[in-house]
This record gives structure tokens, C-alpha cells and sequence, in this order.
């Protein structure tokens, strides 16, 4: 009788499979499970406790849930638009540059380099309303004689945390742009400049195009990172005042470990994870329109 | 006095009392796992546990050291994940009736007259169910009112405040002072009257001992919230009163412990009422602008009593440990006279008595004035409600708070939400 072996491809792909299954797959099933659970922490016995849809009720009918998640979206759409604005001019002036390129290269790299942490603590001593930086040079300049609360105010607030991750993340849209610019084809922006195309023109209907695979592939990155938002808010506003600056992740880890109600949080993140896939779909959407434009 | 002769002369009257070393057994060949609360405050008396294992046999292994939120969330995570055959982990009174079954009894594990030498409240304050599940630690912590001396110095100023309040300028002793001083002496963008911590548990700490000044309960005898009486509001009062007179810094409600340590060192803070363990730091003319011009009065009162929200670190020996007897032997010796006089002669309180007596006896300049003064703000001090939900209830109690005192809500309204929530808390936790 022939033994039965499982065909090679299957073998060769077996170690990752299970590597998978162990860091993704059963963390994934063990925090779906508990989503239907009380699940506390301090109480492990909470786990085996069923409550089928109740944390999922309540999140749906959480009033604070929700402004969180509605949060996270205006944050996301803000801090999006502005990486790529902030991030195609420089990535345009970069690629202008004749001299020193390479260097400008990596020191637009700097604030990729530091943790989200430090980021975080960096911007709430530089936006603190006594004794901060911007109060102090706003106040010595004339500018202003009030002390303006950077991180209380609700639009300040919201300013000054997007303000910090914009510091940070704009250089993967200028490095990803960039990148796109070194691969465009020199011809036909040649041929629009014998045709009489102004510079305007020649950006809006050859560069842009061009560039818009890149843009998306900056935009999906980018918009799973910030829709999972945590240490700069949480080291800067805590989600405060009043909820001003709360967002899904930092709402869901003061659930999930401060109070220790995993169950709720896993229920949560389960259902914010809906927006990362949105997300995901369609910027890839538009990714693929785009390349579809361009004949590739 | 210099320091060395400061504990020089507080370990003599530490052993005149008696409590010489004591005999804290023999483990040779044990290895006691331990989890504790880093961070340079904390650090010095573990400098000592080599003298416990010199003298036991025992050895120590530190598998964990992290600030206190750090240490309580990895705590936490063992206790999911059953990971809790590790003996020694640090605690704090606030928070210890969260860790249910994690930690052992003490009480039988340490002799009566042991525990007699602690100061009485803070041994209450350790018990959760009955149980004494954590010895203290020369770490205990009530707030007393810090403040700039010269504001009271200057004649021009007294008789400013005199005519506008109609009683002579003093450093506060009731909470309504506090507020005419802080508004008087605010002028803001440079200089506030006073300050308070603006998020998480630490804004309703301060509010919870600011609703028992004024008569009221965080919660009743059924654990029913109750922080939404009358008292509440006027202890929500005060804080809305000083941030829309902007005597308090804009950003206050960012600020937490740092913060507020730092802005009165800055010397823009007229009136802070703050911790023991920056008494040090707010004289030290090397990190702070106002050294010399500090003075103290023990915190002032609401309309019934004393604020007074304390708490205290401690050690506890957790239940699944496989060597207990060595375990509390650490605790003992760790939260022993000796380690105490050790541990407060860096400036934090101590929680035993004979220690007390020492370090005041022993005591010059502003330490003396300082612990005098802290002296006499312990006797007023009282612990957070004893419910294993303390913490969680803060997280849903401050975002409230804070919108009566933004101005998003009215002040009945700000608080009855809060209310509610714990409410729902406390139903869902099974009290009522």
C-alpha cells in the first residue's frame, strides 16, 4: 500500500503555517473568543463566562465608543491629507536638488528614527501652556500675552497631537514619493515642455499620475498606522481632556489593561478593526485604478 | 547637619527604643523571585537586600523592575495567564484589593509585636477583606500645602488682599482661603495661585478627598456611588471656580504629579498642595527656582474636615509562592525599623512609629519644619474607598470631572454621569 505524503508544496510551506498559527492565528481565536466574555484579567476565571453578543451591545450603543471612533477618522483624514500635501513638496524640492542630495535624503529621515514615545514627550514639553516652548516664544515675540492651551483646548488639542505625528510621518510620504520621482520617465515631460505645457500642467497631468501608485501605497501604510494611534496621544493628552482628544486605541487600552477588561477591549478593537480594513480596501482600489490608468 | 550624621543619630534613637537587629532566619540554598516598583525613589532600599541575604543564606532574583503602572499591568497579566509562583511583589494601598486572591495573609506570619511598631492606619490601610495582604514601606504619602513665603512677606500685598477679602493675608487653612489666595495672587500667563493635577486617578484622588472635607462619601455602606450629594458638587465647585478665574495654569488639566512638581519649582505657582517626596526637591537650590523660599502648613480644611488622601507602598508574598517562610522574612526585614530609617532619611515618610520619632528627633532646618508639618498632616490622612474597582471607577469619573471644569457640562449634570457609570460598575462587579 502506498503511503500517503502531503504533497511539497504543502511541506515547504508547513514551518510558516505554524509560525503563523502561533503568533497570528490562535492570539487572533483566543481574542475573538473573549470578546463574547467578561473577561477581566484579575479575574481569569471571568473567561469561561459566556455573554454572547452583550460587550458588542454595549460598544454599539456607547455613545463614547463612538465619538472615539469618529475621532480616530478626523484624525486619520487630517493627518493623511496633510503627510501627503507636507510630504509631495518636499519630495518635489528634494528631487530638485543637485547638491547633497543623498544627505538631505537622510536627514529627512531623522524623525522616523525616534520613538513614538519620545515623539510624544517631546511635544507635550514643547506644547505644555506654562512653561512650553511655543507659549514662551509666542508671549516673548508679542504675539500673544495669554497662555494658549495647546493640550487642553478641544481644536488645539487635536491640532497639537496631529501636529506630532505629522512631524514624524511625513518623511515616508516624501521618501515614497521621492522614490516614484527617481522612477519616472524623463520623456514625456520633455515632449510637454516642446509642446508649450506649463510647469502646472505638466505636474497635474503627467507627474501626478505617475506618481499616484506611490501615493497610495504611502496612503494604505500610513492610514493602518495612524488608525492604531497610541503612544504620541497617549503620552501627550491621555485622550483628554473630557475625551477631546480620545481615539479608539487609547480608549481600548485603558479598557484592556488599566481597568483590565479584555473582554470589552478585544470586543472594541474587533469592531475598529472594520476601519482599518476600509481603509485597506480602498486605497488598494485606488491603487489599482491608478496603475490601470498609467497601462501597467 | 550633614546627612551621614543625620542617620548617624536617627539609628541610635531607633535603637535606644529597642528594635535592634532582629533574626530573620536561615534559607541557604532558597532563591526568592521578587517583582517591585523601580524608579530612583524606591531604588536605595534595595541596595539593602544583600545585607538580608548575607545574613538569611537566601538569595534574591529581581525578575521584574518598572515604574508602578508598569509593574501593576504585568501583575495583572500574570494573574491571567496563572504566571504567580514569584514571592515578592511590590504594592500600594490604593490599589492592592484589585490583586483578589493573588496575595497571602500576613497577619500570623509576623509577630504581634512586629506589627504593633507600624503605625496603626497605615496597617488598616494594608488590609483588604480582613486580610493584611502587604506589609509597609517607609514610602507613605499625604499631601500637605506647599507655598512661597514671600507672597506672605510683603506688606503691600497684605494689605491689598486685606481690603479686597476682609481678613489678613496667612497661608490658607481652609479650602475657600486657598481659592481667594490663589485668585488674588494669579497673573496669568506668569504666575498662577495655585495648581492641580488635571487626569486619571490622580485628579480624582483630589477630588475624592476634597468631597470627605466637605462632609460627602465617594461611595456608601452598600458601595453605591455617592459622590454626586451635595458635597460633591461643592467640592467639584472649587475646581471649576479656579480654572474659570484662571488661577490655575490653562493646561493643568494635562498635568499630573511631574508637572505640578516641576511648575512650583519653577517658582510661577504661588499655593501646591503635593507629596512629601518633593520637599527635598522644591529646596534644592540646584533644581529648583524657589529653594529657600518654601514653606509648609498642613492641608487645609473643607467645610467638615482635613483633606487628606494617602496611601503607602508596601510588600506583599503572593499565595503560589514555593518558599513563603523565606518570602516574608524578605518582607519583614524590607519594611523592618532598620530599612525604614534607611529608606526615610532620603525623605520619603516612614510608616512606623519609632521611625517617626527618629527622623523628627533627629531632624534640622526644613526637614524639621517639613516633617513636623507632615507629622501632623498623617494624622488627617485617610485611604481611597476600599473596593477592588478604586482605579477602574477613577477612569470613568475623570473625563467627567474634567468636562464640568472645561465647561462642557454643568457641574450636577458632569457628576451624576459619573455616577452612573460607577453605579454600573459596581452592579456589574456583583454589589448590589
Amino acid at each position: 500500500m502506498l503511503r500517503r505524503r502531503p504533497p511539497d508544496w504543502l511541506t515547504l510551506l508547513m514551518p510558516t503555517i505554524i509560525v503563523i498559527a502561533i503568533i497570528v492565528l490562535i492570539p487572533l481565536i483566543f481574542s475573538f473568543y473573549s470578546s463574547f466574555t467578561p473577561y477581566k484579567l484579575t479575574r481569569p476565571s471571568t473567561l469561561w463566562r459566556w455573554v454572547g453578543t452583550a460587550n458588542y451591545e454595549r460598544i454599539l450603543s456607547d455613545l463614547n465608543f463612538w465619538a472615539a471612533f469618529g475621532r480616530t477618522i478626523l484624525f486619520l483624514t487630517i493627518a493623511l491629507n496633510l503627510e501627503l500635501l507636507f510630504g509631495l513638496g518636499i519630495a518635489l524640492m528634494v528631487n530638485k536638488v543637485t547638491w547633497g542630495q543623498r544627505t538631505l535624503r537622510t536627514v529627512l529621515m531623522f524623525p522616523m528614527m525616534f520613538s513614538p514615545i519620545l515623539v510624544g514627550f517631546q511635544f507635550k514639553f514643547i506644547f505644555n501652556d506654562n512653561v512650553g516652548l511655543v507659549n514662551n516664544a509666542l508671549q516673548s515675540l508679542g504675539i500673544t500675552d495669554v497662555a494658549l492651551p495647546w493640550l487642553v483646548d478641544s481644536k488645539l488639542a487635536l491640532f497639537s497631537i496631529a501636529f506630532a505625528e505629522i512631524w514624524m510621518s511625513t518623511s515616508i510620504f516624501a521618501i515614497l514619493i521621492l522614490a516614484g520621482l527617481f522612477a519616472m520617465p524623463r520623456d514625456p515631460l520633455e515632449a510637454a515642455k516642446v509642446d508649450g505645457c506649463t510647469p502646472w500642467q505638466s505636474f497635474r497631468h503627467i507627474t501626478l499620475p505617475f506618481l499616484m501608485p506611490f501615493i497610495f501605497i504611502a496612503m494604505t501604510i500610513r492610514s493602518l498606522d495612524v488608525a492604531r494611534a497610541y503612544d504620541i496621544v497617549q503620552i501627550m493628552t491621555g485622550g483628554g481632556p473630557a475625551r477631546r482628544t480620545e481615539l479608539v486605541w487609547t480608549l481600548m487600552a485603558r479598557t484592556g489593561y488599566v481597568d483590565a477588561r479584555m473582554g470589552i477591549a478585544n470586543a472594541m478593537g474587533y469592531v475598529s478593526i472594520l476601519l482599518s480594513i476600509f481603509f485597506t480596501i480602498y486605497f488598494f482600489r485606488k491603487l489599482s485604478a491608478a496603475r490601470a490608468e498609467l497601462g501597467l | 547637619m550633614s546627612y551621614l550624621k543625620a542617620v548617624a543619630l536617627s539609628t541610635v534613637a531607633v535603637l535606644a527604643t529597642g528594635a535592634s537587629a532582629q533574626d530573620y532566619g536561615s534559607f541557604s540554598g532558597v532563591t526568592v523571585e521578587a517583582k517591585l516598583i523601580g524608579g530612583e525613589q524606591y531604588e536605595g532600599l534595595y541596595g539593602r537586600i544583600a545585607d538580608w541575604e548575607a545574613a538569611t543564606g537566601a538569595k534574591v532574583d529581581i525578575i521584574s523592575k518598572k515604574s508602578h503602572f508598569e509593574i501593576d499591568k504585568e501583575i495583572k497579566s500574570d494573574m491571567a495567564a496563572g504566571t504567580t509562583s514569584w514571592c515578592v511583589g511590590s504594592n500600594h494601598s490604593s490599589f492592592a484589593a484589585q490583586y483578589e486572591g493573588l496575595y497571602m495573609d500576613l497577619k500570623g506570619h509576623v509577630p504581634e509585636d512586629e506589627l504593633a511598631g507600624f503605625v496603626g492606619a497605615n496597617v488598616s490601610a494594608s488590609m483588604v477583606d480582613g486580610a493584611l495582604v502587604m506589609l509597609p514601606r517607609a514610602q507613605f504619602d499625604v499631601s500637605v500645602m506647599y507655598y512661597l513665603k514671600s507672597n506672605y512677606e510683603d506688606a503691600e500685598k497684605a494689605a491689598a488682599f486685606k481690603a479686597e477679602y476682609g481678613y489678613d493675608l496667612a497661608p490658607p487653612t481652609t479650602w475657600d482661603q486657598v481659592k481667594d489666595q490663589a485668585i488674588f495672587f494669579s497673573d496669568p500667563p506668569n504666575f498662577y495661585g495655585t495648581q492641580y493635577a488635571g487626569k486619571d486617578e490622580a485628579i480624582v484622588g483630589r477630588f475624592y478627598e476634597l468631597v470627605v472635607a466637605e462632609g460627602g462619601l465617594y461611595v456608601d455602606e452598600d458601595f453605591k456611588p455617592v459622590f454626586n450629594s451635595e458635597a460633591g458638587q461643592r467640592a467639584l465647585q472649587w475646581f471649576v471656580d479656579l480654572y474659570q478665574a484662571q488661577a490655575v495654569p490653562a493646561g493643568t488639566l494635562s498635568y499630573v504629579w511631574d508637572e505640578l512638581g516641576q511648575g512650583f519649582a519653577s517658582g510661577t505657582v504661588a499655593l501646591n498642595l503635593d507629596w512629601p517626596g518633593w520637599a527635598g526637591f522644591f529646596n534644592d537650590p540646584t533644581s529648583s527656582k524657589v529653594a529657600g523660599n518654601v514653606g509648609l502648613i498642613v492641608q487645609p480644611k473643607g467645610s467638615v474636615a482635613h483633606t487628606g488622601w494617602s496611601g503607602h507602598h508596601g510588600f506583599s508574598v503572593t499565595n503560589k509562592c514555593p518558599s513563603p517562610d523565606a518570602a516574608v522574612s524578605l518582607v519583614r526585614f524590607l519594611t523592618g525599623e532598620e530599612s525604614q530609617l534607611a529608606e526615610s532619611s532620603g525623605g520619603s515618610l516612614p510608616t512606623r512609629s519609632a521611625v517617626w520619632d527618629a527622623n523628627i528627633a533627629s531632624a534640622e532646618g526644613f526637614r524639621a519644619e517639613a516633617l513636623a508639618v507632615f507629622a501632623e498632616g498623617a494624622t488627617h490622612a485617610f485611604p481611597v474607598p476600599p473596593i477592588a474597582e478604586w482605579a477602574e471607577s477613577t477612569n470613568l469619573v475623570f473625563p467627567e470631572l474634567q468636562a464640568a471644569i472645561v465647561g462642557d457640562k454643568t457641574i450636577k449634570q458632569a457628576l451624576d454621569d459619573a455616577a452612573d457609570a460607577v453605579d454600573e460598575l459596581m452592579r456589574e462587579a456583583g454589589y448590589y
